[in-house]
């Protein structure tokens, strides 16, 4: 036995950015443990930077050499022993994701913000509310130092979300979960202001993550009891041949889909959103919100669509289910928050109600009238639109500042267009693309996924998307009208002026947002260039 | 199938357990108790390697580990369980028995039947194929968990770990500071004076008399003295009792005693008083 | 381009029903090679003047004018070009860029100009141009005048956009521009509350109108896999009815909330609470008739769905008579403008309703109605500047004398609308009322009593304001308006006046005859003039009524506190009060009450409680979001039982 194994065809070549990032986040390890500390956040953020600029330089090359499949209907490989899934969606969502990282890494290396300091907090080990050292003033404190190992963090999870929506196999998959969250609910502790919060929002955040997982573990070996098999397109097999007891299947489905929806914020998995939303840091909260989001709903997908898709009756009136109740428990919730971080929390739920939506389109290619949207193209060009627009409008939270940290109330923003047009401006550009107003990313966004829910039939779904959009547009009017129409408080929080890193963060999210709101094409054709999934 | 029905019991009562015993020493000892049964079970599955795994890894180490940090806790810690949400304890009873109850009535219908394939998955050993599947087709997954432990040591230094601002100090160091000071500001070089040890009175918080007869007050530690319960040198105090003492039953008294409770006693006569 | 007036008799005589004109619009030459400039002028002019900030200030307003004058000129010149192209070659599309495209599904930013669009942008530019020369009188004073003009500029190009749009993507994206300027405008005076709550009203209802209007979009674009005119029109007679009745049901619910139509008509009036020209120009004369443009340019959908159309008539009528009798009730006299503007577009809606027989007129109608009715709303703005910005008509009284010429450009719009022999107002609506008695007697009845309650009430707001005696306080001292006020009175008056030439042989219908189809002749069972005589009549008796009631006695300066009709309707005559006594048989009063009730809070309570009931439920969830981690595992427990018993449940 021994002398027959032969290991299995890894395509480097194909897989060789998610190495890129993976390593990209060893050295970091390296780095924290050689390097002297003062040298060390420069030394840290370059090598993130590095890293992610060869991963998306990588991803471009890997997406332009990907092999057609199925008569040019989709391009890409499996390999690794079928764990790993290279094809056009992949590509797209790892350029995406790399995107929104480099975005979250400006934000993760900005410190003009709080006069001078760094985002993360100085020592997290300390009980909040000490903040220096064992000396007076003039001694040494803690004031001043940074948690450099937020870097390398930020890289892993950039690893797992990769590895996630690639992942061919549902243990791959597993994995791939546990790689991108751990980060994370580090991540969320680690915020300077607020340590208490942050604290908190972290417990909760890896409390219930860990409560999910085992949701998806438990479905996991009930998909395995159906199906004899992990992987994903053997699942699909199994489902094609029929037969058995195809409850293990939708109950191992269900659980299966537990844990990725609680990872996408879906109502009723989405209680953890608002409170880690907010806890967290701003710049984590930034990248978290847009990238988990990307990164779960590719997973959501794939298992969707490779591995359930033919028995897409069977799991979509769940999904109705939940598209509605999150969309509509989105809006409704948000309409009564006062505070900025929990009300993008909320809208991000009913965003992820309108993917699901999406998700709905799925339709047997031959189903799909000619020239339609595809659900696949629709999501993929949507995440984008979402992901923008999110690191943007959270990176320009981080702007406003009352003396304890960001003026989080809705009220302390009242009249913020008079003093400082151009935040206030560029917020309300987020809120208008959130909002789907059009000329924004946001509406192109919503029109294709509603298109593609329609053209499958959800019209139900449909109607209640378009309703709880016009209710959504109302409370984004009126928190932009509140900036722009009222007269700002006597101690109206304090706008700075962010280093270079948030400004070009800013900037490109507004520059993309109003850029794919007038011109999609390129993008949308870029989405639908991905192809279908290959299995 | 005798071993299930055996252990599956055993392993849900415990694991019941766990939840609602009060004392965490208590919950750690049952998760032992499900990890070894889980271990059999193994055992009874024909997964040696399993089974030695979850008695190494799960029950000799990580439940030791849990048992350590219990002990550093303190073994009596234990949890308040008065539950301060309305309604939360009956809907998490009644939604938790409806899952479970849909779960065992959907799995037990599904009626699973004789299980097939172990044969040729042991085949060559079960070790090798183990080893098989997991270098093969889950390579990747295998590998990538390296990544997974290294963010938990990371974020374990992160989370625990406080770093110091400034270089430890040193016996060496504290004896030179100490010479320093002899010789800036001729503080006192030597140990200090143990507290006094008197038989009548706990002897932390009497301070010890100098040779001259004062109360040496740098003697009572000084947690003692803040917080404002050090008591004068009880001598003074005993002889003052006993002055008073004498006092009442003769009229002839020591007017040089005399002199020297007025010195240090009225702190004491106000405390006591 | 295929089409011509010819072959449409031929297929309209061989289908057996009418046919419809198939959108199809040839590429852009010579002037018209301009025409996304159109747009772009005043949407640079709102940029300049948003963007700018105080650098602006002191000569934004004249650019703001300039750019809407520059947009003026060029309609007319590229109008002037039209005329002279042979009916097949009138339409014209200008592809500016592919806006999305996903496989064949194209939607272009594309615009196209026909003689529809035409007609609109000689309107919108034209009366928008005089409101922008006006508004530099109006809003002197005004510290943020600069920005006022921003948002007209906005307002402008969002409404041009949304009438040259080629598509129904294009058609919503100004649908929203001109919501989202209208909201601005409206809240202008965000200091007083009241202006604040009206804005958030009409945005409230608007979106209502909205969600119709994007689930039509969603359902076209499924139906026949575009959403642009040229390809819905082309393939709309190959769908079903019930989709196509399910579109226009949609389009319409869009239209009534734009077009301020029951029972979505309730912002309107609150919307009065922004400056005077933007009442005149956005909720008089331009963004409020977009839903009959919408129902006209739509008419390829409403053809085939005969439903959709009587709905169309039914919520028509009702609105005409609605919102007549609210201008019967009201003392603000931007109130009673504003009722008789729901009224006026529910005689357009009436008319486009009624299919071919009526589409031109209902475009004839609203262009007349946007000369007569701008003028006579600034004329309002004029009287109020002249009277310290006091809307209440019981404070006026013998205005004629102090301001001379806004009484005589008033006087003019005031015979237009009620359609005095001669006048525009006169033309457009005996046509519609014409065509509405050949369609149905009731729908003919209800527009001829429509026509009379409208001669009533116009006829009393002309007394209160400029005749009976004067009421105003004492330290008020009224005083003609400036020069730059006065001009664009005087002009929209003698188009108010002059307006009817357009009918002058037919022309305007035979102009449309390319969009909307040939008019149907139809079969009256008087003679038109006679039919005319009656009209005059009816006319006359209204004013004759309110000549009588309000014109003969004291009008109190004060409205009589008189709540109870039923116990006081005996003592009303002694008060005087004009609006109850105006109907004085007790079923009237129990009318106007319960319209204005109704109005107030009915349809109110329904939209503003589907508002208080989102933020009442949010309260409630609120609560379920608790902080305590032990209540969020219990959700995500729950949410598993929920999602395996709905997977289980649809195998079983």
């Amino acid at each position: 036995m021994n002398d027959e194994f032969t290991g299995p065809a890894i395509e480097w070549a194909r897989l060789w950015p998610l190495f890129a990032v993976f390593g990209t986040a060893l050295v970091g390890v390296a780095v924290e443990a050689f390097a002297p500390r003062s040298a060390r956040c420069l030394i840290q953020s370059s090598v993130a930077g590095v890293g992610l600029a060869v991963a998306l330089v990588g991803t471009v090359l890997v997406a332009l050499e990907l092999p057609e499949r199925a008569g040019g209907a989709a391009r890409g490989d499996v390999t690794a022993g079928g764990a790993v899934v290279v094809d056009g969606p992949t590509v797209f969502l790892w350029g995406l994701l790399v995107v929104v990282t480099v975005g979250g890494l400006l934000l993760f290396a900005e410190r003009r913000v709080d006069a001078g300091l760094p985002v993360f907090a100085g020592q997290a080990s300390l009980p909040p509310g000490s903040t220096a050292g064992p000396g007076g003033p003039g001694e040494p404190s803690y004031e001043d130092w940074e948690h450099t190992e937020v870097y390398p963090l930020l890289v892993f999870a950039l690893g797992g979300m990769m590895l996630f929506c690639a992942s061919g196999d549902l243990l791959t998959m597993f994995v791939a979960l546990e790689i991108l969250s751990l980060p994370l609910y580090l991540l969320c502790g680690l915020a300077r202001r607020r340590r208490l919060l942050s604290q908190e929002a972290a417990m909760k955040y890896f409390l219930l993550g860990a409560f999910s997982s085992g949701f998806f573990v438990y479905g996991m070996a009930l998909v395995y009891g159906y199906a004899g098999t992990l992987n994903l397109a053997g699942v699909a097999v199994a489902v094609r041949a029929g037969g058995g007891q195809e409850v293990l299947l939708l109950v191992g489905a269900a659980m299966v889909m537990v844990a990725l929806l609680f990872k996408v914020g879906a109502v009723p998995f989405h209680s953890w959103t608002p409170d880690v939303y907010q806890g967290a840091p701003t710049a984590v909260t930034a990248y978290m919100a847009a990238a988990t989001k990307i990164a779960a709903f590719g997973a959501i997908l794939r298992f969707l669509y490779v591995g359930l898709g033919d028995a897409r009756w069977d799991w979509a009136p769940l999904l109705w289910v939940v598209a509605i109740l999150t969309m509509l428990g989105g809006v409704v919730l948000a309409v009564g928050q006062t505070e900025i971080k929990r009300l993008l929390a909320y809208s991000s739920i009913a965003h992820t109600g309108f993917l699901l939506t999406g998700v709905l389109g799925l339709q047997a290619s031959g189903d799909l009238a000619e020239g339609q949207i595809s659900s696949l193209q629709a999501v993929l060009f949507y995440l984008a639109t979402y992901g923008v627009a999110t690191v943007g409008i959270f990176a320009v939270t981080t702007l406003v500042r009352d003396p304890g940290g960001e003026a989080g109330s809705v009220a302390r923003w009242t009249g913020l267009g008079r003093t400082s047009p151009l935040v206030a401006g560029a917020f309300a550009v987020f809120l208008l693309s959130l909002a789907g107003i059009p000329l924004t990313a946001g509406f192109v966004g919503k029109w294709s996924v509603f298109a593609s829910a329609a053209g499958a039939g959800a019209w139900p779904v449909v109607a209640v998307a378009i309703t709880s959009s016009i209710i959504a547009v109302y409370f984004y009017v009126r928190h932009i009208v509140t900036m722009f129409f009222a007269d700002p408080p006597e101690d109206a929080p304090v706008v700075v002026v962010p280093s270079p890193l948030t400004s070009v963060t800013i900037a490109v999210a507004l520059i993309v947002t109003v850029a794919l709101g007038v011109v999609p094409g390129p993008l949308l054709d870029l989405a639908g260039h991905a192809g279908q999934f290959v299995r | 199938m005798i071993a299930f029905w055996v252990l599956a019991p055993v392993m849900v009562i415990a694991a019941l357990g766990i939840l609602f015993v009060r004392k965490a020493v208590h919950a750690a000892l049952l998760l032992a108790v499900v990890m070894i049964s889980l271990a059999m079970l193994y055992a009874a599955l024909e997964a040696p390697f399993l089974f030695a795994v979850q008695i190494i890894v799960y029950t000799g180490a990580i439940m030791m580990l849990f048992l350590f940090v219990l002990m550093l806790v303190g073994v009596d810690a234990s949890d308040s369980v008065v539950e301060t949400i309305r309604g939360q304890r009956v809907l998490a009873v009644m939604v938790g028995g409806i899952f479970a109850v849909l779960l065992g009535v959907i799995v037990g219908q599904a009626g699973i039947g004789t299980a097939v394939g172990l044969g040729a998955a042991n085949e060559g050993g079960n070790i090798e194929g183990l080893a098989e599947v997991l270098f093969s087709q889950y390579v990747l997954a295998f590998e990538a968990t390296a990544a997974l432990l290294i963010t938990a040591a990371l974020g374990a230094m992160v989370l625990a770990h406080r770093e110091r601002l400034v270089p430890r100090e040193t016996q060496a160091d504290r004896a030179a500071a100490r010479v320093r000071a002899y010789g800036e500001h001729g503080d006192h070089l030597g140990p200090l004076a143990a507290p006094g040890v008197y038989a009548r009175h706990n002897a932390v918080d009497t301070p010890a008399l100098l040779p001259d007869g004062s109360p040496a007050e740098q003697s009572v530690p000084t947690v003692i003295s803040n917080r404002g319960t050090g008591r004068p040198s009880p001598s003074y105090r005993d002889v003052d009792r006993v002055v008073g003492q004498l006092q009442s039953r003769r009229d002839d008294q020591d007017p040089a005693t005399d002199t020297v409770v007025e010195g240090s006693g009225s702190a004491a006569r106000g405390e006591d008083a | 381009m295929t089409l011509s007036s010819s072959t449409l008799l031929t297929s309209a005589a061989e289908g057996g029903h009418h046919s419809v004109p198939v959108v199809e619009a040839m590429s852009p030459d010579g002037v018209f090679s301009l025409l996304w400039l159109v747009i772009a002028l005043p949407l640079a002019g709102a940029v300049v003047l948003l963007v700018g900030g105080r650098l602006t200030d002191r000569w934004g307003h004249w650019l703001g004018t300039a750019t809407v004058t520059g947009s003026f000129v060029l309609s007319v010149v590229m109008f002037v070009q039209l005329l002279g192209r042979d009916d097949a070659e009138r339409q014209i599309g200008q592809h500016l860029w592919d806006w999305f495209a996903v496989g064949d599904f194209q939607v272009g930013m594309d615009l196209l100009y026909d003689p529809l669009s035409a007609l609109f942008l000689l309107l919108i530019t034209g009366v928008s141009a005089l409101i922008h020369l006006y508004s530099v009188g109006y809003m002197e004073h005004d510290p943020r005048r600069r920005r006022f003009f921003g948002y007209l500029n906005l307002f402008v190009a969002a409404m041009l956009m949304l009438v040259l749009a080629a598509d129904y993507v294009g058609v919503f994206l100004g649908w929203e521009g001109v919501g989202l300027a209208s909201y601005l405008l409206i809240g202008f005076w965000q200091h007083k509350p009241s202006a604040a709550a009206a804005a958030k009203k009409a945005f409230v209802i608007n979106r209502v109108g909205d969600i119709g209007m994007s689930l039509a979009i969603m359902l076209m674009f499924v139906t026949f896999g575009t959403t642009a005119f040229a390809g819905v029109s082309a393939a709309a007679g190959d769908a079903t009815e019930s989709t196509m009745t399910a579109i226009g049901l949609l389009l319409l619910l869009g239209a009534c909330g734009k077009s301020a139509q029951v029972p979505l008509q309730a912002w309107l009036l609150d919307a009065m609470e922004g400056p005077t020209p933007v009442s005149a120009l956005i909720h008089a004369a331009t963004m409020v008739t977009a839903g009959v443009y919408l129902v006209t340019r739509s008419n390829f959908v409403f053809e085939n769905a005969p439903v959709a159309q009587t709905a169309v008539v039914v919520v028509a009528c009702v609105t005409l008579l609605w919102g007549a009798v609210i201008g019967c009730a009201k003392d603000d006299i931007k109130k009673v403008l504003a009722g008789s503007t729901m009224s006026q577009i529910g005689y357009m809606m009436l008319a486009a309703g009624l299919g071919p027989a009526g589409y031109a007129f209902a475009i004839f109608h609203l262009v007349t109605h946007g000369f007569f009715k701008a003028n006579m709303f600034l004329g309002a703005g004029s009287v109020m500047h002249g009277t310290g910005d006091d809307v209440n008509m019981r404070h006026y009284g013998a205005l004629r004398k102090a301001m001379p010429v806004t009484f005589l450009t008033f006087a003019m719009g005031y015979l237009a609308i009620i359609g005095f022999p001669g006048f525009s107002g006169f033309w457009s609506k005996d046509k519609i009322i014409e065509a509405a008695v050949a369609e149905n007697y009731l729908v003919g009845a209800a527009a001829l009593l429509g026509a009379g309650v409208t001669a009533f009430y116009m006829t009393r707001l002309m007394l209160m304001t400029f005749f009976t005696k004067e009421r105003w306080e004492p330290e008020v001292h009224p005083h003609e308006s400036p020069k730059v006020m006065t001009v664009p009175l005087v002009v929209l008056a003698a188009l108010s006046v002059l307006g009817g030439v357009l009918l002058l042989g037919d022309w305007v219908t035979t102009w449309l005859t390319p969009v909307v189809g040939e008019v149907e002749h139809h079969e009256l069972p008087v003679p038109v003039i006679v039919l005319t005589g009656i009209v005059v009549v009816v006319v006359a008796l209204g004013v004759g009524l309110a000549v009588l009631l309000v014109g003969r006695r004291e009008v109190p300066r004060e409205a009589p506190q008189d709540v109870s009709f039923v116990t006081r309707a005996a003592r009303s005559d002694l008060y005087g009060d004009a609006i109850n006594d105006g109907l004085v048989v007790r079923p009237g009063g129990v009318l106007v009450r319960g319209l204005v009730a109704t109005d107030a809070r009915g349809v109110d309570g329904v939209v503003e409680g589907g508002a208080g009931l989102v933020g009442a439920l949010s309260s409630v969830l609120r609560r379920t979001q608790n902080g305590y981690v032990r209540t969020y595992a219990l959700s995500v427990l729950g949410g598993a039982v929920i999602l395996v018993l709905a997977m289980v449940a649809v195998t079983w």
